[in-house]
């Protein structure tokens, strides 16, 4: 066998040339399919992560009648009973209790309708990571210790609210040029100083007029991030219903402004503090709608839900997958992409396998000829050109894989930029950078596949080798 | 005692609708020790003959037996295992395994016989020397001569002691010089140990050389001669 062996390797390398196209094309498959694979799967993993941390949590335990009617008055009847059957279900980590209420928010100029969150400040920043995402110099996560009534808002909303507008200022300028934006587009752009835009289409259609169609789409996005202005201090009105069905109201100072990856969440998501929305509403003090539950990790939010459903029959308890099914879709259909970049990536190295043998085979028909009249049985002339295929795509293999490591490892860390088509992946809550990440389980598995195809299609060129009748293979030129 | 003995052998093959007779009715024997050739024109179905007798062939009708085995009597896989260990072939293009050098191409069989290394190895150096090749012996095919090619050829169906060694026009495609040393070699080896040669050729210099010289003629022996 050994001999075998060392017969099958050296002959993959006497046609070095054709062996190392083979192995390179394997490789780039491999390694093509591998980092995509990565690359989707991280827009869906960041996708999920944003969700749970920002957004959802794990689990949410609301009255029976909160989620269809969305009253007020439908608050958890025994807040502290639901919360001690949750923090004595294996598996939760942390809860928090949330107050939700419709209504109106406007400025002088605008109005929108909103979602207006009721929080535990302490127990918010145990559980979610939306004080991580506060847009710097914009203001704090309900720090400040103030005597007005505080909200914490999305930018996008604080656009539609025109609290943020876009003005180009000689700080402005200056950004622009440590960024690396050319002289003559940033006096393109100066030519805009002054003047403030109260909406992004009107700074995006602004200086689309004064800048070339490549520059815009170059440098669009480093100049909005540069004349991004917020009003200090801004007040808003907020307006919804209290506990009696009255319509009630209060300005409200924005504490602060959040950018998430999820256009939708940031326009319609408002947070204020649980205390200050009970007073305005009426309800009771230790009140909540709904009890928001943060499990050690999320693989086993399906089996908690069951236990937490199991322990509160009188209350819906909804995990995130049943919140949001477009995420758990996405998560069920990442599933079926990785069968499909398989069966390519794998059809694609058994073509280039078969094709390769079977030149071999092809070539080579007076030395096997040869080999079976000196008395090389068959089944070694068949082991013999498996393992050559079985080299050429292990060696293509495992290099495709090497490399899609590597380059997952450095871009998970660096970040591939998409910023400029960030509108469009942010409007339905993607991250316009992608951190490729891949499970250890999915190398594990590509690698035995990968094994597996190169032996599979090797069968085919190896039966063509033990059909040969010696004395014609001797003969062949 | 007879090494080879061919009984009564014809072998037809169906080109078309014509029924070609290659060898029709030969019998013959080869005693241990013959340096013998088999010559006749192209066609005469000297190819076909050394190929019924290597077992790489089946006869029509007659049987072949080589040291007291009946090869009709073989089974396909079993006739691998009994060419690799009773006949030595060497061929016209010397078909060495171009990607393992001269010792390894001569190991090849010894190998495939699972020998222990030791006792590989000292034939291996022996047959080297044997065939004066000693100081080339890790050189690949593509390093070496036609002759010396053709001398590696040799050692290697020597390799592991067969009945007798089958040479298809070993001499074809050297020139002169290399032949006669070829030539050389394989007469010393047949001398000093007893080796039994068939050869098929068009070669004078073969012939002259050969002890017994076997003509062919549209499949049939028309000669059986032992020159002086």
């Amino acid at each position: 066998m050994k001999m075998i062996t060392s017969i099958a390797w050296k002959n993959v390398w006497r046609n070095k040339a054709r062996s190392l196209i083979v192995i390179s094309a394997v490789t780039i498959g491999v390694f093509a399919g591998v980092f995509s694979m990565a690359a989707i799967n991280s827009s869906v993993v960041q996708r999920i992560d944003a969700a749970v941390n920002e957004e959802l949590s794990h689990i949410q335990v609301n009255n029976k009648d909160f989620r269809r009617s969305a009253d007020i008055q439908n608050i958890i009847a025994d807040y502290q009973g639901v919360v001690s059957a949750l923090e004595s279900t294996p598996g939760v980590t942390k809860t928090t209790g949330r107050i939700i209420v419709r209504g109106i928010a406007s400025t002088a100029t605008k109005s929108t309708g909103v979602e207006i969150t009721g929080i535990d400040v302490a127990g918010e920043k145990e559980i979610f990571t939306l004080h991580e995402k506060l847009i710097p110099e914009t203001g704090n996560f309900f720090e400040s210790d103030t005597k007005f009534n505080t909200a914490f808002i999305g930018e996008k909303l604080a656009k539609e609210l025109n609290i943020i507008r876009y003005i180009i200022t000689p700080e402005a300028i200056a950004v622009l040029k440590n960024d690396g934006v050319p002289a003559d587009v940033i006096s393109k752009i100066e030519t805009l100083q002054g003047e403030r835009f109260t909406s992004d289409k009107k700074f995006v259609k602004a200086y689309g007029k004064v800048l070339e169609k490549g520059d815009t789409e170059k440098y669009g996005w480093k100049i909005k991030e540069a004349a991004w202005s917020y009003r200090e201090g801004s007040k808003i009105i907020l307006t919804f219903l209290d506990i009696d069905d009255n319509q009630t109201g209060a300005a409200f100072r924005v504490s602060g402004i959040f950018r998430t990856n999820n256009d939708m969440f940031e326009s319609t998501s408002l947070f204020v503090p649980a205390d200050e929305l009970r007073q305005l509403t009426g309800m009771k003090e230790g009140t909540f709608h709904r009890v928001i539950a943060r499990l050690e990790k999320n693989d086993i939010t399906n089996e908690v839900t069951r236990a937490v459903r199991q322990k509160l029959p009188d209350y819906e308890v909804l995990n995130w997958k049943e919140i949001s099914p477009d995420l758990a879709m996405m998560a069920d259909f990442m599933n079926q992409i990785y069968s499909v970049f398989m069966v390519i990536i794998l059809a694609a190295l058994a073509f280039g396998i078969v094709n390769t043998m079977l030149m071999a085979v092809l070539e080579r028909t007076r030395e096997l000829g040869m080999l079976m009249a000196i008395g090389m049985n068959r089944k070694k002339i068949f082991v013999m050109i498996m393992l050559e295929s079985i080299f050429l795509s292990i060696i293509g293999g495992f290099a495709g894989m090497g490399i899609s490591e590597t380059v997952i490892a450095i871009t998970g860390k660096t970040g591939i930029n998409l910023v400029k088509y960030s509108e469009g992946m942010e409007a339905i809550g993607y991250s316009a950078y992608l951190f490729p990440t891949i499970d250890f389980q999915f190398f594990i598995t590509t690698t035995i596949l990968i094994v597996i195809t190169g032996i599979l299609s090797a069968i085919y060129p190896a039966r063509k080798a033990l059909k040969l009748n010696p004395v014609e293979a001797i003969r062949s030129e | 005692m007879a090494v080879v003995e061919i009984k009564n052998v014809f072998k037809s093959y169906h080109d078309t609708e014509v029924e070609v007779k290659a060898i029709n009715g030969v019998t013959l024997s080869f005693e241990k020790g013959d340096f013998a050739v088999i010559v006749g024109p192209s066609g005469s179905g000297k190819t076909t003959l050394l190929n019924l007798i290597g077992g790489l062939d089946q006869p029509t009708t007659g049987e072949i037996v080589i040291a007291g085995h009946r090869l009709s009597e073989l089974k396909p896989s079993e006739l691998i295992d009994f060419r690799m260990d009773h006949i030595g072939f060497v061929f016209q293009s010397y078909n060495l395994i171009p990607v393992l050098t001269a010792s390894e191409n001569i190991s090849f069989i010894m190998n495939l016989q699972k020998w222990p290394k030791g006792k590989m190895t000292a034939r291996t150096d022996e047959l080297l020397s044997s065939v004066g090749l000693s100081d080339r012996h890790k050189s690949r095919p593509s390093q070496l001569s036609g002759g010396q090619q053709q001398r590696v050829a040799v050692a290697r169906a020597l390799a592991t002691h067969p009945e007798f060694i089958l040479a298809d026009e070993p001499t074809a495609n050297l020139d002169s010089k290399s032949a006669e040393a070829l030539l050389e070699i394989m007469e010393k080896l047949n001398h000093e140990e007893g080796m039994t040669f068939i050869f098929s050729t068009h070669d004078a210099r073969v012939m002259k050389r050969a002890h017994r010289v076997i003509t062919l003629e549209d499949g049939k022996v028309v000669s059986d001669e032992k020159p002086e």
